[in-house]
């Protein structure tokens, strides 16, 4: 057995790519091999349960998936098989980028909130192939029919299960949270997931929500009972006279139960329970989590504590944010710009000073005022003269105080995701202020909150979180006219702040010759050389330099590529990959974005590669379409880091 | 090379201080187009445009560059093999100006010797109405012909924003460059070989203009 173990740990080690190239292996050409074999697995083990003898089967299971030993060790019914499988989990856990990898796949699945279970399976198979809706169907009356044993059955329904689970739980996030509370009958509700339909139809969420997910998912329950109930409670749509059969409380007691789990396992419960357990945030868990996507609501928060910015330990968290505004206001103090837009620029308030150095700033400032109004522009937030005012502040303080480089366009982009989401958080919180009279509610948003926020208010404010349209507000339709000058200065320091740190990472970008892009620059060419050597060749023969379409790519961070909503989602796993996430891990993003396009280029001149990559067609663009590129990236960084580390 | 009358190529380099309305000046010229507010070029950008004159078409590839100092070490890449140049300032900002000159005496440095400039004031639309001395206009018609009469540049007063001599500034281009140009099928493939890569000696002309502007 302890052979078998490790056969299964290394299988599922090797296989840590595939897990990301099955999910999104349709799309990428060099992942369609990957996609190919496994789906040739998949439908062989599927084959040989349905036809085979068991030992057969087994044979089978032990040379091809992990999961599929699971099955196989059920049938001999024994423990100590049981128990060996279930050790191998913390094989993975060893591996982080396992981990990560398998989380990659995983980033569509969570998104909404979560129906119940049986709601998905009737109809489920919009995604799952008719043959499997089928023959999990035929498995089910034939043992009705045949009053077979339920053991039998349940073995069957089982193999059923490990079939889907090849598919389905590349979808599932599997390791992200490691605690290892309650495991137990529930497990075989990865069933449920057989008839999980696209990604964000959620029951299979309920599996993910279990606590020690690797081992429930992966290794659908060895023991139990309820494990066949569990079947037919996910059955009874499709095979009433199974569930007929099978219909009792306890059925009903684990459908309960699937569904406060499926409530609970929307992404935001996952970050909710993170950011509000301890005394302290695990940030290594709360990056597992964020590689994938951060929840709207949390992402101020969540992208402030990977910052960096605001404390992990909470009780330093209210001080700390309160230092470090009041510090972002006395540096403003000793500026001598008037920032207020109606001061007509030139010659009015430092006319009367000396040196040269406060002629530089006015450059500086007339640089940064010319900018920012063009700045976004075709985003209404960014046109009112108080958002201007704001990033005017932020981006001249930010240069005055880093000489080396001091302001570079491209810099007023990168400010503006922490501009808005500030924004958008501060609407959120009175929102939910708003909202959560029920002082229990009330209580734990608050611990979600930034703080300092909402700490004390001026009339302004008591204003706003009284506007009968306050629930209605959103970015898109937000005047930032109505923020009191306190919450102003505090959106402001938070931003600069955040931005600084953003930056603290990309400083070889913006001093003098721009070394930190023109490395990036070459990396990606020599990258894209490993992976698409049809398009080097082809870029080489019209005469495209990267340099002349991905310099852009390189000090904007894609900004000028992608809508701020996508670039948002990006930074997300950006941020999770600190410190490296804006220099190392982009250009593998970069290189995913350009050879996304590669069959496009390879059939364009020199001047049609130019103009297209200038304005690539992203406008259509969705989430899934960065988290994606993001899978992509994170398995060329894989395969490829060290191999570039050597070359530099 | 099957066409009739094959067009001549012909690149062309954009420079100058940002947000002097270089990249206004060609969305004009490329698509009769403006923007009020339009964002800062980045490294630079690419357009083409053809444009007759006469017998001729001749068609532009146009390298729009980033004004801001601190890209200025990517210039030398993209005017490096330009057969036409076209410096643009503000005539309602004399910093702009300064920085034309600046342009003007680093092409006649490193750039290719016949290579055709045009010195071009940007904004008129500003000045229209202006009256003699209290208005927006701060660098004169004089000052500005004066400029371009020493170095030999073609010079142009325009409006990116009401069209205003913006074609002008093109065919004028257009009809100084040589005819013998047409026949260089040879000349692009080198150029595109040179243009992009990146030169490290260029760190002394940075370096030099960095000093100049600590006016």
């Amino acid at each position: 057995m302890g052979k078998k173990k490790q056969e299964m740990s290394q299988v599922y080690n090797n296989s840590k790519n595939e897990f990301i190239f099955g999910e999104n292996g349709g799309k990428g050409k060099h992942l369609s091999s990957f996609l190919r074999n496994l789906s040739l697995t998949g439908s062989s083990s599927t084959a040989s349960v349905n036809s085979k003898s068991s030992e057969n089967y087994q044979e089978i299971n032990s040379s091809i998936y992990g999961t599929l030993g699971y099955g196989s060790s059920k049938i001999n019914g024994s423990q100590s098989n049981a128990g060996s499988i279930v050790s191998t989990p913390p094989a993975l856990g060893r591996s982080p980028t396992s981990q990560r990898a398998v989380s990659v796949g995983a980033s569509y699945s969570h998104v909404t909130a979560t129906p119940p279970p049986e709601a998905s399976v009737g109809g489920a198979n919009s995604r799952t192939s008719p043959y499997l809706h089928n023959h999990l169907g035929s498995t089910a009356s034939t043992t009705s029919a045949s009053g077979g044993s339920r053991p039998q059955y349940h073995r069957r329904s089982h193999s059923n299960t490990m079939y889907r689970d090849l598919d389905d739980d590349w979808d599932a996030e599997l390791p992200i949270e490691g605690a290892a509370s309650k495991k137990n009958s529930i497990d075989n509700r990865t069933l449920t997931r057989l008839t999980q339909v696209e990604s964000n139809s959620s029951s299979r969420s309920s599996i993910n929500l279990q606590p020690s997910p690797i081992l429930d998912s992966l290794y659908p329950d060895l023991t139990i009972p309820a494990a066949a109930t569990a079947s037919s409670l996910n059955l009874n749509s499709s095979s009433p006279k199974y569930n007929k059969e099978s219909m009792d409380v306890e059925d009903y007691q684990a459908k309960l139960e699937i569904n406060k789990l499926n409530q609970l396992n929307t992404k935001y419960a996952k970050f909710k329970t993170l950011l509000t357990g301890d005394s302290s945030i695990n940030i290594t868990d709360l990056r597992k989590l964020s590689w994938n996507g951060i929840p709207q609501e949390l992402r101020a928060l969540t992208w402030q504590i990977l910052l960096g910015y605001l404390p992990t330990n909470k009780s330093r968290q209210a001080s700390t944010l309160k230092r470090k505004r009041q510090e972002y206001l006395e540096g403003l103090g000793v500026v001598t710009i008037d920032f207020h837009e109606s001061a007509p620029s030139n010659n009015s308030s430092t006319s009367l000073s000396n040196n040269s150095s406060n002629s530089r700033d006015k450059q500086l400032y007339h640089q940064i005022k010319i900018d920012v109004k063009r700045t976004n522009p075709t985003i209404k937030l960014y046109g009112y003269p108080e958002t201007q005012e704001s990033l005017r502040k932020i981006l001249f303080l930010w240069a005055v105080r880093h000489p080396a480089s001091g302001y570079v366009q491209g810099i007023n982009d990168l400010c503006t995701p922490f501009y808005q989401i500030f924004l958008n958080n501060y609407i959120w919180q009175l929102q939910r202020t708003k909202m959560g009279g029920g002082a229990v509610e009330k209580n734990e948003d608050v611990q979600l909150f930034i703080p300092g926020l909402l700490d004390e208010s001026d009339d302004k404010e008591q204003a706003l979180l009284n506007d009968p349209k306050l629930m209605t507000y959103t970015l898109d339709n937000f005047d930032p006219s109505l923020l009191s000058g306190r919450i102003v200065a505090i959106i402001e320091a938070d931003t600069y702040w955040c931005l600084s740190r953003l930056l603290e990472n990309i400083t070889d970008n913006y001093i003098h010759e721009q070394p930190g892009i023109i490395r990036q620059v070459n990396e990606l060419r020599t990258l894209i050389s490993k992976i698409d050597l049809e398009l080097i060749n082809h870029l080489d023969s019209e005469g495209v330099e990267f340099i002349q379409f991905s310099f852009r790519w390189m000090n904007c961070l894609l900004m000028r590529e992608l809508s701020i909503p996508l670039v948002i989602r990006m930074w997300d796993t950006y941020l999770s990959e600190t410190p490296l996430g804006f220099n190392i891990f982009h250009v593998y993003v970069c290189a995913a974005f350009l050879i996304k396009f590669s069959s496009d280029l390879k059939e364009k001149d020199f001047q049609e590669i130019l103009l297209f990559l200038q304005n690539p067609p992203t406008g259509h663009w969705k989430e899934k379409d960065i988290e994606l590129m993001l899978s992509e990236a994170f398995i060329w960084q894989s395969l490829y880091k060290h191999a570039s580390a050597h070359l530099r | 090379m099957s066409f009739p009358n094959p067009a001549t190529s012909v690149k062309l380099v954009l420079l100058g201080e940002a947000a002097v309305g270089k990249s206004s000046l060609v969305l004009r010229f490329v698509s009769n187009d403006f923007q009020e507010n339009k964002e800062p070029t980045i490294g630079a950008a690419f357009l083409t445009q053809k444009c007759t004159i006469g017998e001729r078409t001749i068609k532009y590839e146009i390298w729009d560059t980033a004004g801001q100092e601190r890209f200025a070490s990517l210039a030398p890449m993209y005017y490096r093999n330009a057969q036409a140049a076209i410096v643009v300032y503000d005539i309602t900002k004399p910093a702009s100006f300064i920085k034309a000159r600046h342009w003007v005496k680093e092409l006649h440095e490193q750039a290719s010797k016949d290579i055709t400039i045009a010195l071009v004031g940007n904004k008129y639309d500003l000045v229209e109405d202006d009256n003699e001395e209290d208005g927006l206009r701060k660098v004169s018609v004089e000052e500005g012909k004066g400029l371009a009469e020493e170095e030999g540049l073609l010079f142009f007063e325009t409006s990116a924003k009401t069209s205003y001599n913006v074609n002008d500034v093109f065919i004028g281009i257009g009809s100084k460059i040589p005819e013998t140009n047409a026949g260089n099928g040879a000349a692009p493939a080198d150029q595109t070989g040179g243009e992009g890569r990146i030169d490290l000696t260029s760190n002394s002309v940075a370096a030099n203009r960095a000093g100049e502007c600590a006016c």
